[in-house]
């Protein structure tokens, strides 16, 4: 997973963003810059978390912006991000910080259902968490054994 | 115990949900329940919930599913089997 992340330059390393909305749009921004989205996308995804809540924090310090198939969207195809200092999405629930996110987007289901497979082995593993939460480049990405 | 209906929600029904859906699957085998299991929105979830048995989302998202028959459990961490399974001892097992 990792190895395909840097492959396809779909990775960016931030500092971090004191609006969750400005970390979802440069978390999409390598798959706008290849035109796997269009620039709706990230847009699309705010909106549906401003109507219902940070539903994209999947666990601690994971966040996975995604939409509804359809609109946006190009290619099927996931994205990482990582910042240093945690996004918050809900001032009142330090739960819902984030500082790992891959964006998902979606044209062909089975390529996306095994890229979400990978997604949650990976990423239900503490050990590797902890390794990404460390890492600062593409290098640190590729000692990541899965 | 009959086979359980289960619903799995997310704002989208395309990534949470699956997720949610896949991890399900593994827990209820784990604990020797047989379940049938969808995945959806929110929206679709509301609309079809009372149909079954049980609803599962984002913690974010439970209120969304006031008003209906079904069980909701709403998921603090969507990758913790640890967490579905004693969510599903205490509310589906030992309800």
């Amino acid at each position: 997973m990792f190895k395909e992340f840097v492959e396809k330059k779909h990775y960016s390393f931030h500092e971090g963003f004191d609006d969750w909305r400005d970390a979802v749009r440069a978390a999409c921004a390598p798959l706008l810059a290849d035109g796997t989205i269009e620039k709706e996308y990230p847009e699309i995804i705010i909106e549906k978390v401003e109507e219902l809540g940070p539903y994209i924090v999947i666990a601690p310090n994971i966040c996975i912006p995604h939409a509804e198939r359809g609109r946006g969207v190009n290619d099927t195809a996931m994205c990482f991000m990582k910042t240093e200092k945690p996004v918050s999405f809900d001032p009142n629930d330090p739960d819902k910080d984030a500082r790992i996110f891959v964006v998902l987007a979606a044209t062909d289901d089975e390529v996306h259902l095994n890229n979400l497979m990978a997604l949650s082995e990976t990423l239900s593993d503490e050990d590797i968490v902890a390794k990404v939460l460390e890492a600062k480049t593409p290098e640190d990405l590729l000692k990541i054994e899965e | 115990m009959a086979k359980l209906k289960v619903i799995a929600a997310c704002g989208s029904g395309m990534g949470s949900s699956q997720i949610i859906k896949m991890k399900l699957e593994k827990v209820f085998k784990k604990l020797g329940l047989e379940a049938e299991i969808y995945h959806t929105n929110v929206g679709d979830a509301k609309s079809q919930a009372n149909n079954y048995d049980v609803v599962f989302c984002s913690e974010s998202l439970v209120g969304t599913f006031t008003g209906t028959k079904a069980t909701v459990i709403g998921l603090k961490n969507l990758l913790a089997e640890k967490e579905m399974e004693e969510k599903i001892k205490a509310n589906i097992v030992d309800a």
